[in-house]
């Protein structure tokens, strides 16, 4: 499918949909540039696109809290669906009142993902697209050595300038307290901000929520390999846990219930 | 040449653990002094944020000890531990800290012996490991 | 039991269990699953007529007489001595209600009609402010310790059996015979069955070493037989206790300081305990007539069930938990649950008087304050920074925190102040007062100045 008739087929769906919905919440390209806009019945649907890839969940969630009789329609790809299914679970979007329009990601987008399933349960348009590799900083990471790896996240988190703006478009942090900016953990006014503090109780944060839809690494404007930290947690989540964040709307946060619920599934030496 | 002391911050639950301190004293069993005690209610409290903070704040090692599975005074606090300390180890391991400068124990309240085995052994372990700062620099 | 169920202010729901608790202290919400007598309480007067017409003569072993009797699907429990006096019909057992092939006899022989075998479960909601446990205890079963050989003659019996063969209303009117019929002439009784034992239970259950003596001298009393006792220690702690022993001692029983290690069924049936003499070094067998072995008292099977329903935890010997061993044995660490008698541990009778006593004083107390003084160490959320995800809610083991139009709110009557919400919440909007992070983070910083 070319990407215009992929655009052509996902606009038709949106045009369509907008008949029971109050609104679709989408990518706009205008003037100024592209951003999140709610298409709402009788818009022109020409100026809707895909990209840049985007995550819109986080603009559902808060149509979702500020109105909350809105009956909402997403332009979703796979990643979208996997965010939206940890928010859902944390009462952040009611999947009563919202509609997915899923597309596939192409297969040059999920390898540039490294992404396992480039594509929404809910598919309304596209063909599933193989998945992407395994990002090779992650494969080749188990190989360090201890002193490696230090060495490794110390030239790479010296860069951070602490713009929060992983935090900021992650769509799993819906917080709003934030345990980054909480004196009592980390220490303010420090420029590289404190190891292993900063960095290390986002990546604990994300163990149960990060659906590795990779804005925070995009975003990153110090370009800091964040995914592989957050890949690495999410191995163990589902080595340790066998909970796969996005997979499963009906999965009990792994971490919060009793080990009757979730057991764990190795010996960890207690 | 001063001979490195480890300092280990040992987060104990108050119905198990830290009786379980009480009851090695009582008993006359010799336990490190390089164990900092720290009193919570549960070891369902000893949140992520708290160990990577003792860790910053200049621990070599820290100590998470709590009641045995099913004997939590609070019924399943110590569930939640057992599932969040073993993925900040490996995360610990993959920053470059090593991991076993982290442990989490149960020990009972009437347990002094295992709590004077245990925080001994864990002393020597971080002794052989070194101070932390030499494995990693604060900034 | 007949002065409380004649007490106004006291409804007895027998043939029911609880199925739910909801609620906290002051404010409990009970559903109780009531099962169907298949009488008519309003109409039966316990006369017994539906039991002896009833045509299941067979019947099935009589759990009053500790299996030692047989009863019928239609009774009046505890051999005619129930309270309230009606009678019951096993839906188990029955043969209309299990296969639906019967004559029913029992229906016309009940001079006042009460029998109904359309009787349906019932839910009964209560809504209390306090709640008593004293679901009791179970006896150790001896099959599990294949050494004694209980249930390879009918003349070795447990504690209780050995009860209900003395009693008056027991199976032989309180006259004690073996299984031919005839007094015995030579009796063991084996102490620590089930108790003491790491085969068993590691606990001493604390009422046997009395009962067994008690045995003794029933024995000696009624039969004349010579009794040899096999013992570990004798536990004579009570007040007149150790005079009791010393009695039995002069009533000429044979005491033999050494663990009943067998019980052997011999060609014939004949029984010989094998132990050794401690105090002179010497292995003994003793041929006997009849076996009674001093089993230890046990939680009820089904302890491990009912303790979640009331939101309380058992200790490592499986009895429900008491608040403190020594301050607060008959208080829970659920407010408003507490417990009387042996479903705390094993207690006779003076024991389990002092402590139900003390129980329902206790809620004497409370209804009294009306009040409850509640632990200043609770969690309290902050309302601006909670989002509503709904951790909190998971984690906590008292159900205490619940979601108010989407933000997090904590009862801090349930709280118990574990702490573990606050450690899972990751925006930091629980706090747990007198134990905050900031406080704790204060200690890490000081404990590490040195």
């Amino acid at each position: 499918m070319t990407e215009t008739s992929l655009l052509a087929e996902i606009r038709q769906a949106v045009s369509e949909s907008l008949d029971r919905l109050d609104g679709v919440i989408a990518l706009r390209r205008s003037g100024t540039g592209v951003a999140p806009h709610l298409f709402q019945r009788g818009d022109d649907l020409s100026e809707l696109v895909i990209e840049p890839k985007y995550p819109l969940m986080t603009v559902v969630s808060r149509l979702h809290k500020r109105f909350p009789e809105i009956r909402l329609g997403v332009v979703a790809r796979g990643c979208d669906e996997r965010a939206y299914v940890e928010m859902a679970k944390r009462n952040q979007i009611d999947p009563q009142r919202l509609t997915i329009i899923g597309f596939a990601c192409t297969a040059e987008e999920a390898q540039e993902c490294y992404c396992s399933q480039p594509y929404p349960q809910k598919l309304v348009v596209g063909q599933p697209a193989p998945a992407g590799p395994v990002n090779p900083l992650v494969a080749e990471y188990d190989a360090l050595s201890r002193e490696e790896r230090f060495e490794f996240w110390r030239r790479q988190f010296v860069k951070c300038i602490k713009c929060y703006g992983c935090r900021n478009i992650c769509p799993e942090c819906f917080c709003e307290a934030c345990a980054m900016e909480d004196a009592a953990w980390v220490e303010p006014g420090l420029l590289a901000p404190p190891f292993p503090t900063f960095h290390l109780i986002r990546a604990m944060h994300m163990a149960s929520r990060c659906v590795a839809c990779r804005e925070c690494e995009r975003t990153c404007p110090a370009h800091i390999p964040l995914t592989v930290l957050y890949d690495l947690m999410r191995r163990d989540m589902e080595a340790l846990l066998g909970y796969v964040p996005g997979a499963d709307i009906d999965a009990e946060p792994p971490l919060s219930v009793k080990l009757d619920k979730v057991p764990l599934r190795q010996d960890v030496g207690v | 040449m001063v001979e490195f002391e480890p300092r280990i911050v040992a987060f104990m639950c108050n119905w198990c653990s830290y009786a379980g301190a009480d009851n090695a004293g009582v008993a006359r069993l010799p336990s490190p002094p390089n164990i900092l005690p720290i009193r919570v209610m549960c070891s369902g409290r000893v949140s992520p944020e708290m160990v990577l903070r003792a860790f910053r704040a200049g621990a070599d090692g820290v100590l998470v000890m709590g009641c045995h599975l099913g004997d939590c005074h609070y019924d399943s606090g110590n569930h939640r531990t057992l599932k969040r300390m073993p993925l900040l180890r490996n995360l610990l391991g993959y920053v470059g800290i090593n991991p076993e400068r982290l442990r989490l124990v149960w020990v009972s309240a009437s347990e002094g012996p295992r709590f004077a085995q245990v925080t001994t052994e864990f002393t020597e372990k971080i002794r052989q490991l070194g101070p932390l700062s030499a494995e990693v620099s604060h900034d | 039991m007949m002065d409380a169920g004649r007490h106004p202010n006291i409804h007895l729901l027998t043939y029911a269990e609880v199925d739910e608790v909801s609620g906290y202290v002051g404010h409990f919400h009970v559903k109780v699953r009531q099962r169907p007598r298949y009488v008519d309480v309003n109409l039966c007067t316990g006369c017994g007529a539906c039991a002896e017409a009833c045509v299941f003569k067979k019947g099935v072993p009589n759990e009053f007489d500790a299996g030692l009797s047989r009863r019928r699907a239609a009774y009046v429990p505890m051999n005619g001595q129930a309270v309230p006096l009606k009678a019951v019909i096993d839906d188990k057992a029955c043969l209309f209600l299990t296969r639906g092939k019967c004559t029913q006899a029992c229906l016309e022989a009940c001079p006042t009609r009460a029998i109904d075998f359309e009787q349906k479960e019932q839910i009964v909601e209560l809504d209390v402010g306090a709640i008593v446990i004293a679901t009791g205890f179970e006896m150790f079963d001896p099959r599990r310790l294949s050494a004694f050989s209980y249930g390879k003659s009918p003349d070795i019996l447990d504690g209780l059996q050995f009860e209900r063969l003395s009693s008056a209303t027991g199976p032989t009117q309180g006259e004690i015979l073996t299984s031919a019929g005839k007094k015995p002439e030579r009796v063991a009784i084996i102490h620590c069955v089930g108790s003491r034992d790491a085969n068993a239970n590691r606990y001493c259950s604390r009422v046997c070493c009395m009962y067994a003596l008690k045995h003794a001298h029933l024995v000696r009393d009624k039969t004349g037989a010579e009794v040899f006792e096999f013992y570990m220690d004798i536990r004579a702690f009570g007040k007149d206790y150790e005079e009791f022993y010393e009695r039995v001692q002069e009533e000429g029983v044979y005491f033999v300081r050494g663990r009943g290690a067998e019980v052997q069924v011999r060609e014939g049936g004949q029984l010989v305990v094998k132990a050794e003499n401690t105090n002179l070094g010497i292995p003994v067998e003793v041929k006997v007539d009849m076996v009674i072995l001093a089993t230890a008292m046990e939680p009820q099977p089904d302890a491990d069930k009912v303790a979640p329903i009331f939101g309380i935890s058992r200790s490592a010997s499986g009895f429900f938990q008491e608040a403190h061993p020594k301050l607060r044995p008959f208080h829970t660490n659920t407010d408003g649950v507490f417990l009387a008698g042996a479903c705390q541990s094993p207690k006779d009778v003076p024991d389990t008087v002092a402590h139900a006593s003390a129980a329902a004083a206790e809620v004497l107390s409370l209804f009294g304050r009306g009040e409850v003084i509640i632990s200043p160490t609770t969690a309290q959320v902050i309302t601006e920074k909670c989002v509503g995800c709904g951790d909190c809610v998971l984690v906590c083991p008292y159900s205490a925190i619940s979601l108010v139009e989407g933000k997090s709110s904590v009862n801090a009557a349930l709280c118990k102040g574990c702490g573990t919400c606050v450690a899972t919440c990751p925006s930091g909007a629980i706090e747990a007062l007198h134990f905050t992070d900031e406080q704790i983070v204060a200690q890490i910083e000081g404990v590490l100045a040195w």
